[in-house]
């Protein structure tokens, strides 16, 4: 479970309001589609939800603790996939997987069962034991979906998953998400992608400017305008005010 | 040419952040409080360029009487030219090859001449910087001291925009025609390590082979030439490099006769190798350049066994990290020049210079002297020496600015700052050990020091390797460089590497004023090693609680 409660957050000494007094929950078992325009605060609010920036104001908590007074007890219980596959890249796949197993202390057995199988999914199985700086975008995608899964977290937070994945990919980690909150695991994404947000999404949460403007069932959203039944023209109309 | 001019203007403006530092310093005002600090800096600097200012008058005044007062132009230019050579040797490799603006630069449409002309006057720019210290003092202090006309100040400018031109061009031809063969080879880090190791061992054997020659006994006839010809001395001085001598030559023989000619040649062969670097561009900059950053790895699935073999059984983090900074820095060739390579390489070099160079001259002689007469100051010496090996690499001071884009992963994860910083200190200091270690086989080699003088020399540079690992890590936490594209940038162009420096060469004047004090105030030797290790101890313990401290705030405080 994710709450945010007032966070606010400005960029240059204040002039910059990224976001502005966010209240937001989360609940498990439960996958929350984040969408916005660009620089309507996304980033920023996922950054401050995995402890990447602080927030000026307001408290962030993850399953009840506050990510700033409990930072190291959230952290165990989130992964977070930022929007570049930024890894490093002189390590080899399996050796990045290894690391972040031995950080959130997953057993062996367990990494081995998971690894075997998500390689397979993902076809990376034959690209595992070489350096992650001979993939491709799309490979190092998957290499950093694999490693946020791979503790098995309560809470998973995805920025931008989808982009660089090529179809079978995309397919096979909407399953993965869908099982991964079948377990009562919650996941927190944003996305520009409609057609998965509609699709995917339990729950979807719209920002602009800094504030959360519409949240809600995909039902819910559809009642603010009731001329509108597709996603794309709701966030159309809700961001153009 | 408008194009060239476009492409180097916004090139100078990345490589010195001119636009992030506005950004910073005016807008964000994120930055301001450096600009007191980068002042002070500043202003610390005036009582050490009055010393090298009183320095040069002393050597002319020595100079003066035996008419060799010209030797000193050639020495700083020879100094400022083999600095060239050294470090364009890393600016070169990284700049031409491995700085991700190459990416958006080879599809416009840009002739390679001009790519890597754009690349090569930025170098040019911070080679120009980087041997202001040593060059501009001497010529301008020389023009005063002699009393040098109006054409003396015309040359030095040219001279000085000209100098560090020959050196840059034989290193970027050599590296150019490295990188085309690397670019053949699958191995390409590997060979760049190599490769690079290669062109520092002709650089050095060049040197070796022309101090030789330099070296040889002095008859009475030489001596009478030497004190005759007012260039004898130059001539020894400038025999490893010619074009210092050109230089020289161009900048105190009057503006006829033989100051012309030499300025001349020395104009011709920059014109030359510069030409080479044209033409070397169009013909192999690009087949060198290009597929260079693409890795193609061997795919191989794994089977059951492998798997099962690859797949740690889990690590402690503090392991585990260790181990991420170990390989990621020793597979970085960049990384692995500054770090393990430069530890063992100094001491290296030193016992080359002392072996194959002045032989039982100056230098080693003094610490034989040295050592018979106090032996507590050869301890000191070897302490100091194995200290500068084991610190006078950039790991510890660009440990966290080496994560760059990646340092997300260290705010994430579940492993508390103190913890990490403890990896990376135990990184650090390994490579720090490795250099006290190749220093002290060194010492022994050369001086055949006594076990227990290195005994004692090794506690104390191993205590004193603590302390500087701690300020070098505090310096780059306090400001890490996250935001670089080259690798280059974050150990070799990194201002906390610099700092930590000055740092490291301030720690070990100040102990080495206050045991100099501490000794002629009577102090027995034996009872000054022991406060001194008293010291070192304290102030280990001191630097290493302070940085799990600090980290514990600035792992909070940076955000990515």
């Amino acid at each position: 479970m994710v709450e945010l409660n007032h966070v606010s957050k400005s960029y240059n000494k204040g002039k910059v309001k990224a976001v502005d007094s966010l209240n937001l929950t989360v609940n498990p078992g439960e996958i929350f589609g984040f969408l916005g325009p660009n620089g309507a605060g996304k980033t920023t609010t996922i950054k401050m939800i995995v402890g990447l920036l602080k927030p000026d104001t307001g408290t962030i908590a993850v399953n009840g603790l506050d990510t700033q007074k409990d930072s190291l007890k959230c952290k165990e219980m989130t992964t977070y996939v930022p929007d570049y596959p930024a890894v490093y890249e002189r390590l080899s796949g399996m050796e990045y997987l290894n690391f972040i197993g031995d950080v959130y202390g997953v057993p062996k057995t367990e990494r081995l069962q998971k690894i075997e199988k998500w390689l397979e999914v993902f076809e990376l199985t034959q690209a595992i034991g070489s350096p992650i700086q001979s993939y491709s975008h799309g490979m190092k995608q998957k290499i950093v979906l694999m490693a946020a899964l791979l503790p098995a977290p309560q809470v998973t937070v995805l920025d931008e998953p989808i982009v660089g994945l090529d179809p079978r990919a995309s397919h096979h980690m909407k399953e993965l998400m869908r099982e991964h909150c079948d377990q009562g695991k919650t996941l927190f994404f944003s996305t520009h992608i409609m057609e998965v947000a509609e699709k995917l999404c339990d729950r979807i949460g719209i920002i602009s400017k800094g504030r959360l403007i519409a949240s809600g069932t995909m039902e819910e959203l559809i009642k603010i305008d009731e001329s509108d039944e597709s996603l794309e023209n709701i966030f159309l109309e809700l961001t153009e005010k | 040419m408008k194009k060239l001019f476009s492409l180097i203007r916004v090139g100078l403006k990345a490589n010195f952040g001119l636009s992030v530092l506005h950004h910073r310093l005016f807008k964000e005002k994120k930055d301001i409080w450096l600009v007191p600090l980068i002042g002070l800096g500043v202003i610390s600097l005036f009582p050490t360029l009055y010393g090298y200012l009183k320095l040069i008058k002393s050597i002319y005044g020595i100079l003066k009487p035996l008419n060799q007062q010209q030797a000193m132009l050639t020495f700083s230019i020879l100094a400022g030219q083999f600095l060239v050579l050294l470090f364009g040797l890393y600016y070169v490799i990284s700049a031409f090859y491995f700085s991700k603006d190459l990416e958006i630069l080879i599809p416009l449409p840009l002739k390679p001449f001009q790519v890597m002309l754009s690349k090569f006057t930025i170098i040019l720019v911070n080679e120009y910087l980087t041997i202001m210290v040593f060059v501009i003092p001497v010529i301008i202090y020389f023009g005063i001291l002699a009393k040098e006309g109006f054409s003396y100040w015309i040359k030095a400018l040219i001279v000085y925009l000209l100098l560090p031109v020959i050196p840059l061009a034989i290193v970027s031809l050599l590296v150019v025609g490295m990188m085309r063969v690397v670019n053949l080879s699958r191995k390409k880090d590997a060979l760049i390590i190599v490769g690079s190791l290669l062109l520092i061992v002709v650089a050095l054997g060049l040197q070796f082979v022309g101090g030789k020659s330099s070296n040889s006994k002095p008859d009475s006839e030489a001596m009478v030439k030497f004190f005759t010809s007012s260039d004898s001395l130059l001539k020894q001085v400038g025999a490893k490099f010619p074009p210092s001598i050109w230089a020289t030559k161009a900048l105190s023989g009057g503006l006829t006769g033989s100051g012309l000619l030499n300025l001349l040649i020395f104009i011709g062969a920059s014109l030359v190798l510069f030409c080479g670097i044209l033409v070397m561009a169009e013909k192999l900059f690009y087949r060198g350049l290009i597929g260079i950053g693409e890795i193609s790895a061997r795919k191989k699935a794994l089977s059951q066994t492998e798997m099962s073999r690859m797949v740690s059984s889990g690590r402690r983090p503090v392991k585990a990290i260790f181990q991420r900074e170990w390989r990621i820095m020793n597979r970085t060739p960049i990384f692995l020049l500054n770090g393990v390579l430069a530890v063992i390489l100094v001491p290296l070099i030193f016992v080359l210079m002392v072996k194959t160079g002045s032989g039982k001259g100056s230098g080693a002689f003094l610490l034989y002297a040295l050592a018979s007469a106090k032996p507590v100051y050869v301890i000191l010496a070897a302490a100091c020496f194995m200290t500068i090996c084991g610190s006078l690499n950039g790991t510890a001071s660009s440990t966290f600015s080496r994560e760059g884009s990646q340092f997300w992963m260290s705010k994430v994860i579940p492993v508390s700052p103190r913890e990490q910083v403890i990896a990376k200190f135990l990184h650090s200091y390994i490579i720090s050990l490795l250099g006290i270690i190749t220093a002290c086989v060194a010492l022994v080699a050369i001086f055949h020091l006594k076990a227990v003088a290195c005994a004692v020399a090794i506690v104390l540079a191993l205590l004193a390797g603590i302390v500087l690992t701690a300020a070098g890590m505090i310096i780059d936490l306090a400001r890490p460089l996250l935001d670089w594209t080259n690798p280059q940038k974050a150990i070799k162009q990194n201002l906390n590497v610099l700092f930590a420096l000055l740092a490291n060469v301030g720690f070990l004047t100040v102990l080495g004023f206050l045991l100099f004090f501490l000794a002629k105030a009577g102090i027995p030797s034996t009872t000054l090693l022991i406060a001194l290790i008293a010291v070192l101890a304290f102030l280990s313990l001191f630097s290493f609680r302070f940085l799990l401290e600090f980290a514990e705030r600035r792992y909070r405080e940076i955000e990515v």
